[in-house]
């Protein structure tokens, strides 16, 4: 076998090599690590400012629709209407007010219409020392029982507030407690939670260990 | 092995060929065919480097460092970013360079109480400070924590129940806590980062070097490092940006939580505290008797997250009872 023939098989043989090569790195055999999946965008639900829910206030005062507000369209204003209790004396609601959930106070301990509601103006609001207050006053009938709460809220570290914490540069915004409670059942809603952080390499074996996935 | 030397030795000196010592028709080919297949190989393997192609401009490579820079600089700093984001995202930022105010220090309070876990927050930052989607940069870690413990080994930030709060759960927001004494400031080698007089700790995005020494000092693991370049959707870009806040950060540095540095130093209060469904969020300035965080450092139960290791934070949780 001459020398020539042997060289020639052997340039040959490294050609081979580096071609596989070439298509090797260009196929990434050897992992240069995929990119993580694309991360969806997230719902513009979970970015909007709104408060939780809208209130009778708001409605008011944005002239919006408060056909629904409107006592006496089915109510008579010559006579009160009977609020009706059961055994337990705990109020019955008719089946018009069905919408509404009574659950104010632990064991619905304040559930009777009228300790809010004036029973000879049903669109007015009564404290229990006899204050009336109109629908877009509430906070002032909800702070005429929750004081400690009334004072944080007045100083602004209760509830929201929004805008400017420079007051010399622009107002703020103070939502009523109805912006946020139901005032028939006023615990604080439960809210569905926006999308989690996403893994930037998620590791199958972490994954299955810990049941989720893990966030380096 | 041996043999292949051999024979490469051969074909580089042909001694042992007919045509001694001059280029044969033979001898070029194979020669180039060998040559050619291995500038393809070298060419696959450092394809990977195109992706570095993104080599800052000679006017910004020789940008001087912020608290160098004069105010004519600056404003050709902030044209020069503008234009950028103007080619990158097609609109027009408004970019400015807000300084400190004077007699203005920036605390931040959070109500442990009302928190829900509903990461609305989360996601606000993300929209106000123009980080990237994907990979996903989120400042705020919102921690559920069960009662009785403050031990953050035993909270989870990867819960998702259908809805929140949890029975038996608290939930416990972290980003940056701006402390006092920051341990990232002092570990920065080439000075990017640095604290501002109202307590702001900034981060210069053209300075920074990407080593991540910060990341690893920040015991709130609040600071998070670009390894890709950063993904915004067009349509998303938050034109209002500042210098050392939410303008777009380059491949390769890092970033965190500026107390929303471009609303706040214009009087306004931050993302996550505006789109906070609960109102547990609380923003201010404590060198005002008068601010609500000063009535709750002065009237509430308040807590601070790893107190213990000494930094001095600025970002302070709460209860109402």
């Amino acid at each position: 076998m001459s020398a020539d023939y042997k060289t020639t098989i052997v340039l040959m043989a490294l050609a081979a090599a580096f071609l596989a090569l070439t298509e090797a790195f260009r196929l990434n055999l050897w992992g240069r690590v995929e990119p993580p999946a694309e991360v969806a965008i997230v719902d513009p639900f979970f970015t909007n400012t709104m408060t939780v829910r809208t209130n009778a206030a708001a409605l008011i005062r944005m002239d919006g629709d408060t056909s629904g507000q409107d006592c006496y369209a089915c109510h008579d204003k010559a006579k009160p209407p009977q609020v009706k209790m059961n055994e337990k004396n705990e109020v019955v609601l008719p089946e018009e007010h069905n919408d509404l959930v009574i659950q104010h106070g632990r064991n619905r301990r304040n559930d009777h219409c009228y300790n809010c509601h004036d029973s000879a103006n049903l669109d007015h609001l009564l404290t229990r020392d006899g204050h009336r207050f109109k629908l877009v006053e509430s906070t002032m009938l909800c702070a005429s029982c929750h004081g400690p709460t009334y004072r944080d809220w007045e100083v602004g570290i209760h509830g929201r507030v929004s805008g400017y914490w420079d007051r010399q540069k622009g107002p703020v915004t103070k939502q009523d407690c109805t912006a946020c409670h139901d005032p028939h059942s006023p615990a604080f809603t439960t809210l569905k939670p926006a999308p989690g952080p996403h893994p930037l390499h998620p590791s199958p074996a972490r994954v299955q260990a810990k049941g989720e996935a893990v966030h380096e | 092995m041996s043999d292949s030397n051999d024979s490469r030795s051969a074909s580089l000196k042909p001694s042992g060929s007919a045509s001694d010592g001059e280029m044969t028709r033979r001898n070029f080919l194979r020669t180039t065919a060998v040559a050619a297949s291995g500038v393809a190989a070298m060419a696959a393997v450092l394809a990977p480097l195109r992706e570095l192609a993104d080599f800052p401009s000679l006017d910004q490579f020789l940008q001087k460092h912020y608290q160098e820079m004069t105010p004519p600089e600056m404003e050709k700093v902030l044209e020069r970013i503008a234009r950028e984001v103007e080619r990158q995202y097609g609109l027009r930022p408004h970019v400015r360079d807000l300084k400190p105010m004077s007699g203005v220090e920036f605390v931040y309070c959070l109500n442990l109480t009302r928190c829900v876990g509903c990461r609305k927050c989360v996601h606000a930052c993300v929209a106000e400070n123009n980080q990237s989607r994907s990979p996903e940069i989120q400042y705020i870690r919102v921690v559920k924590m069960p009662n009785g413990t403050f031990d953050v080994e035993k909270g989870n930030h990867n819960y998702a129940p259908e809805t929140v709060p949890q029975k038996g759960f608290f939930y416990m927001p972290v980003q940056c806590h701006q402390c006092k004494n920051p341990p990232c400031v002092k570990v920065c080698p080439v000075k990017a980062t640095w604290q501002e007089a109202d307590g702001i700790t900034v981060i210069d995005y053209d300075w920074c070097i990407g080593c991540r020494y910060c990341e690893a000092a920040c015991p709130y693991w609040a600071r998070r490092f670009n390894f890709a370049k950063p993904s915004i959707p067009k349509d998303k870009i938050n034109p209002e940006m500042s210098y050392l806040g939410n303008r777009p950060r380059p491949r390769g540095v890092v970033e965190k939580c500026h107390f929303c540095i471009q609303r706040t130093r214009a009087g306004r209060y931050p993302a996550c505290l505006e789109v906070c469904p609960t109102g547990a969020r609380k923003f201010g300035n404590i060198l005002d008797p008068n601010s609500e965080v000063s009535y709750i450092l002065k009237n509430k139960r308040v807590f601070v997250l790893k107190e213990e290791v000494g930094t001095l934070p600025r970002f302070f949780y709460y209860f109402d009872v």
